[in-house]
C-alpha cells in the first residue's frame, strides 16, 4: 500500500490532508514535528512526504537536511506547504520535489502527489 | 538603591507607558479579554516589534485555529513582516501535544523549543484551552508554575492570552506577574475599547482604564492623561513676559498683553467671531512662537478662506512651518487621544501659541464626563509647563442673555484669563462686546468695549460712555431711558 508521510503540527491541516489523501487510497501516517517524522521513518518506509515549515522541535527545513543527509531517503520527494516561508524553502531544491504556498487546493496537491509517486495502490499490489 | 528591572518595548503605542516602562524582561503576563478584544493583534504586535529588533519571539498555539488564518489576517496590518515568519517569528502549534500528552507534554516542548529558537518572548495563545484540559485547577497552577520557571530561566517574557476572566482570588492571577484586560465599554450607541493593567508586580503601572483602539497600526493604546501627567512632563518655569493678543487695543487693556504660558478662555455663543478672533491670535503671532489651531468645526481649508475674508493670508505662515492646523471632525473621537495628539504636535513643532477651538470638542469626546475637571487640568499644567499661551473657547448655553454657563462649570477657574463676547443690543442695533472678567495676577481694564469684525480683521472700539446692562448683554446708553 502506499504510504504518504504527512507532517504538521497544526491539526486542523494535518487531519484535513489525511482524509483527503486516505480518500484517494494512500495509507497516512501524521506526525506533529519533525523529529516525530524522523521517529517514523526509523521504522516506516513512505513513498512521499508532505511537510509544513513551521513546527516545534524540528521545522520542516531542518527534517528535510536530515533526511537528505541520508543517502537511502535520497529519491524520497518531499513536498512542502508553507505560508510565508516558501521563499526560504525555494532557496533549498535539491532537499523539496515541490513547494506550495499555504492556502493551496487540495485537487492541486493530489494531482501533485500524483505525478511524483503515482495513484494509490492497494496492499498486494507490491511497492 | 532600589534595582531597577529590565524592560523590553512593546511597540504598542501608549502600552509601555501605561505599564511604567515597557513589559518586565523575564516576567510572565495574563492577556485577557473576550474573543474580538484585541488580544492576538496586541501580541503579534508585540511580537513582530521585538522581532524588527532583532530578538526571537516564539508564539505557541493550544488552538485549533489554523495559523494561515491569523497570517491573512494579519497581514493587513502595517507591522506584519512575512520575512519574520520562520526566521526570527516562529509560530507553532503545541494543540496536537497537549491532546496526547496533556499539559506536562506542553511544557517539555517549551522548555525544549524557547532555548531551540533562542526566544526572549513566548507567546501561547489559548490559555482558557489549557484550563479546559486540565483536569483539575491545581493542574493549570502547576502548568504556570512550570512555565514560569522555564521563561524565568531563559529571561524570556512570556504574555499567556486568554479569553476567559480569571478573577482576582484565582491561583492563576495570584502566580503570574501581571495582567492585562481589555474589553469593550458601551457608552449609548458608542462601544469603546479599553485596556486596564489589573495587576504589575514590581512596577508602577498607570490605575485606571485606558482608552485603545485597533486601527492599521495594530492597536494604539492612549494612557488616561490625567494618569500620565499627574505632574507636567517638564518644571513648571512662570515668567513675567507678555505676548501680543493678536489685537493691538487689547493688548493695552490687559496691562500690556497676555502672559507668556497663561490659558485664557474666550467664551461668547454661536456667531460673535470666537474662531475669527483666534485666527487674528495665531496670524499675528511673532516668529519665535510657532502656532497652532487645533479645531473641531472648520476644516483648514474653510479656516483660511475665513482668514482671507478678515484679512489675513495664512498660507505664508503655513508655509514656512510657523503655523499649523490640525484638524478633527468631531465625530468619534477618543478623550486621550485628542489630547496625545494635541502635545504631541505642541511638542514636535515646539508650539508656544495654542488656539484651541474648542473645549467642546474634548467634552463631545468624553464618554465619563466625570473626568473633565481632571484631564483639562493635567492638560492646561502641562501646556504651562511648556509655555504655551493658549486661547480656547467655549460656548455658553445661551445665544443671548445674561447668564453664561461653561462646561464643566470649573473650566473659568482653571484658566488664567476670561475674556467674555456677547451680543448687545443699542438703538435697536445688535452689536458685539468684549468683557474682560479676569487676567490672573494683573490689573486690566474692566469696561466693555465693542468687538468688531471688519476686513481688515477684529478692531476694539470704545463702548458707548454710560453703557448700563452690558453684562446681561442688553447694554442701553445711560443717557436713553431704559
Amino acid at each position: 500500500m502506499t504510504t504518504i508521510l504527512v507532517v504538521d503540527d497544526e491539526f486542523l491541516i494535518a487531519d484535513l490532508l489525511a482524509t483527503e489523501l486516505e480518500d484517494q487510497g494512500y495509507r497516512v501516517l501524521q506526525a506533529h514535528h519533525g523529529k516525530k517524522a524522523l521517529e517514523i521513518l526509523a521504522h516506516e518506509r513512505p513513498a512521499l512526504i508532505v511537510t509544513d515549515f513551521m513546527m516545534p522541535l524540528m521545522n520542516g527545513l531542518e527534517m528535510a537536511q536530515a533526511i537528505k543527509s541520508q543517502p537511502q531517503y535520497r529519491d524520497l520527494p518531499i513536498i512542502l506547504l508553507s505560508g510565508a516561508q516558501g521563499a526560504i524553502a525555494r532557496r533549498y531544491p535539491e532537499l523539496f520535489a515541490a513547494v506550495y504556498d499555504k492556502p493551496i487546493e487540495l485537487w492541486r496537491l493530489s494531482q501533485a502527489i500524483r505525478a511524483l509517486i503515482g495513484p494509490a495502490r492497494l496492499a498486494g499490489e507490491g511497492g | 538603591m532600589p534595582r531597577s528591572l529590565r524592560r523590553l518595548t512593546s511597540g504598542v503605542e501608549g502600552l509601555d507607558s501605561i505599564l511604567g516602562g515597557g513589559l518586565v524582561e523575564g516576567s510572565t503576563y495574563i492577556v485577557q479579554g473576550h474573543p474580538g478584544s484585541g488580544k492576538t493583534i496586541l501580541a503579534n504586535q508585540v511580537a513582530f516589534h521585538r522581532a524588527a529588533g532583532g530578538d526571537s519571539a516564539l508564539y505557541v498555539t493550544l488552538l485549533a485555529e489554523s495559523h494561515e488564518r491569523l497570517f491573512q489576517f494579519l497581514s493587513t496590518m502595517d507591522f506584519y513582516d512575512p520575512a519574520q515568519v520562520g526566521s526570527r517569528l516562529n509560530y507553532v502549534s503545541a494543540f496536537q501535544t497537549m491532546q496526547e500528552e496533556g499539559l506536562d507534554g506542553v511544557v517539555r516542548l517549551l522548555r525544549r523549543e524557547i532555548p531551540r529558537q533562542k526566544a526572549s518572548l513566548l507567546i501561547l495563545d489559548g490559555l482558557l484551552n489549557a484550563r479546559e484540559k486540565a483536569a483539575t485547577t491545581l493542574d493549570v497552577k502547576t502548568f504556570i508554575a512550570a512555565l514560569q520557571g522555564h521563561v524565568a530561566f531563559a529571561s524570556c517574557t512570556a504574555l499567556l492570552l486568554t479569553s476567559s476572566n480569571f478573577d482576582d482570588g484565582s491561583g492563576e492571577y495570584t502566580m503570574v506577574d501581571g495582567v492585562l484586560e481589555l474589553r469593550e465599554e458601551a457608552f449609548g450607541a458608542r462601544a469603546v475599547r479599553c485596556l486596564r493593567v489589573r495587576k504589575s508586580r514590581g512596577s508602577a503601572a498607570l490605575t485606571g482604564t485606558h482608552q485603545c483602539e485597533i486601527t492599521s497600526r495594530g492597536m494604539v493604546t492612549y494612557p488616561r492623561l490625567e494618569a500620565l501627567l499627574a505632574q507636567p512632563s517638564v518644571p513648571d518655569q512662570p515668567s513675567e513676559a507678555r505676548t501680543t493678543s493678536g489685537v493691538e487695543t487689547l493688548d493695552r487693556l490687559l496691562g500690556g498683553g497676555l502672559p507668556v504660558g497663561s490659558i485664557t478662555l474666550l467664551t461668547g455663543p454661536s456667531g460673535t467671531g470666537k474662531t475669527s478672533y483666534g485666527l487674528q491670535f495665531l496670524a499675528q503671532s511673532p516668529p519665535d512662537e510657532p502656532a497652532l489651531h487645533f479645531g473641531f468645526y472648520e476644516t483648514p481649508a474653510r479656516l483660511e478662506r475665513k482668514a482671507q475674508a478678515l484679512g489675513m493670508d495664512l498660507s505664508p505662515l503655513l508655509n514656512a512651518g510657523r503655523l499649523h492646523i490640525l484638524w478633527q471632525a468631531p465625530t468619534a473621537n477618543l478623550l486621550d487621544g485628542l489630547g496625545q495628539r494635541l502635545l504631541e504636535t505642541v511638542r514636535r513643532h515646539g508650539v508656544k501659541r495654542l488656539f484651541l477651538d474648542s473645549f467642546a470638542g474634548f467634552t463631545r469626546a468624553a464618554v465619563d464626563p466625570n473626568r473633565l475637571t481632571e484631564f483639562f487640568t493635567a492638560l492646561i499644567n502641562e501646556l504651562r509647563a511648556r509655555g504655551v499661551t493658549v486661547l480656547a473657547t467655549c460656548e455658553p448655553y445661551s445665544l443671548h442673555g445674561p447668564q453664561v454657563t461653561l462646561s464643566p462649570p470649573e473650566i473659568g477657574s482653571m484658566v488664567d484669563n476670561l475674556l467674555l463676547v456677547r451680543f448687545a443690543e443699542r438703538n435697536a442695533q445688535f452689536l458685539r462686546q468684549l468683557l474682560i472678567i479676569k487676567v490672573r495676577d494683573s490689573a486690566f481694564d474692566p469696561l466693555p468695549r465693542e468687538f468688531i469684525i471688519t476686513r481688515q480683521g477684529i478692531q476694539l472700539a470704545e463702548a458707548p460712555s454710560g453703557a448700563v446692562k452690558a453684562l446681561a448683554g442688553m447694554a442701553v446708553s445711560g443717557d436713553l431711558p431704559l
